[in-house]
């Protein structure tokens, strides 16, 4: 666990500047430096009057088991989604109309973020679960020995998830 | 039941990294979160263009999700009680019949109806507002407005 600054909301009243014991609030870049934290010790969370400062933790319960029906019904519609940016990306690139690819431009951010809550609901929320390490590790096997595929970065994410 | 990758299409794969991608950075889990981008972006330079593409194909398919897509998942959520599907799929939909309506108020319009307007999007939910500035309040997943971002009219 380790203490955060969400620098939206950070005054800099430096309150938190003179409690930390061991100074992990005071940095250049103005975010909290995690490996200086006491394991979350809390003294600048409570401290901070704008409430900007709270606590990551390093581990997560494990997500809830998904029942099969619901997950086989947001895949499909997450496939559509990303179908339907495929569409939208096709009529865009095919077109000069400025107007035309704003539209489609719009059709496919919105698609994604769509496309993107449906993974998360379907049992993909946080990164550190089985499911994803079982995706990892399937996409290694698949498309690994494809050009460009980011070998050393996933086999490194697959250590630092477990 | 976990994704199957062979069955997956680029795109796909593409933005099931990108959720994974942004689950990470919300954890401040840089290193985690560069990763996912890059097989994010490895993939996203696969994603084929499609031929003939139409505005009427998009139509379909989100004419299909509406009176089909939908229903089936939020029968399955509802039997199974799953708040967080229900969720989701409750903002998706509502995005999409705004997308719908996007679509066919183009078709009618063509280029009138962004002339001497804009256009944004929310980036936690997909709503889709055309007009002067976006609202305080996303009104489908009420985020504040700083996460509703315009999209701009380029010309190439
Ligand atoms: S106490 Fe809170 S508001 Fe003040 S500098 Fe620290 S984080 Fe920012
Ligand atoms: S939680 Fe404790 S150790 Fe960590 S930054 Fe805050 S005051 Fe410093």
């Amino acid at each position: 666990m380790h203490a955060a600054r969400n620098l939206r909301l950070c005054t800099k009243d430096c309150v938190c500047l003179f409690i930390c014991p061991t100074g992990a609030t005071n940095t250049e870049n103005g975010q909290i430096d995690f490996e200086k934290c006491l394991d979350g010790c809390r003294l600048c969370v409570d401290a901070c009057s704008s409430g900007a400062i709270y606590l990551v933790s390093s581990t997560y319960p494990k997500p809830q088991p998904k029942e099969e029906g619901v997950v086989k019904a947001i895949f499909d519609l997450a496939r559509s989604k990303a179908e339907q940016e495929d569409v939208a990306r096709s009529i865009s690139e095919a077109s000069d109309d400025a107007a035309l690819r704003q539209i489609c431009s719009v059709f496919e951010q919105s698609s994604r973020i769509i496309g993107e809550d449906l993974w998360r609901e379907s049992g993909y929320i946080i990164a550190q679960s089985e499911a994803t390490r079982t995706l990892l590790k399937t996409m290694i096997k698949e498309h690994g020995n494809l050009e460009g595929f980011p070998l050393e970065e996933v086999e490194e994410l697959l250590s630092r998830l477990s | 039941m976990d994704a199957d990758v062979r069955q997956m299409t680029w795109t796909e794969l593409e933005a099931l990294c990108t959720n994974l991608e942004k689950a990470c950075s919300k954890q401040l889990r840089g290193e985690e979160a560069a990763a996912f981008a890059k097989l994010a972006s490895f993939y996203g330079a696969k994603k084929e263009v499609k031929d003939n593409a139409s505005i009427a194909d998009l139509v379909a398919l989100i004419n299909a999700d509406l009176s089909e897509g939908y229903a089936r998942a939020n029968k399955e959520a509802a039997a199974a009680n799953d708040r967080g599907a229900k969720r989701a799929l409750l903002w998706g939909e509502k995005s999409s019949k705004l997308l719908k309506s996007l679509l066919a108020r183009y078709e009618k319009q063509g280029a009138a109806l962004t002339e001497n307007t804009g256009v944004f999007v929310c980036e936690i939910c997909g709503f889709v507002y055309v007009g002067e500035a976006p609202p305080d309040i996303c009104p489908i997943c009420k985020v504040p407005s700083f996460k509703i971002h315009p999209v701009r009219k380029e010309a190439i």
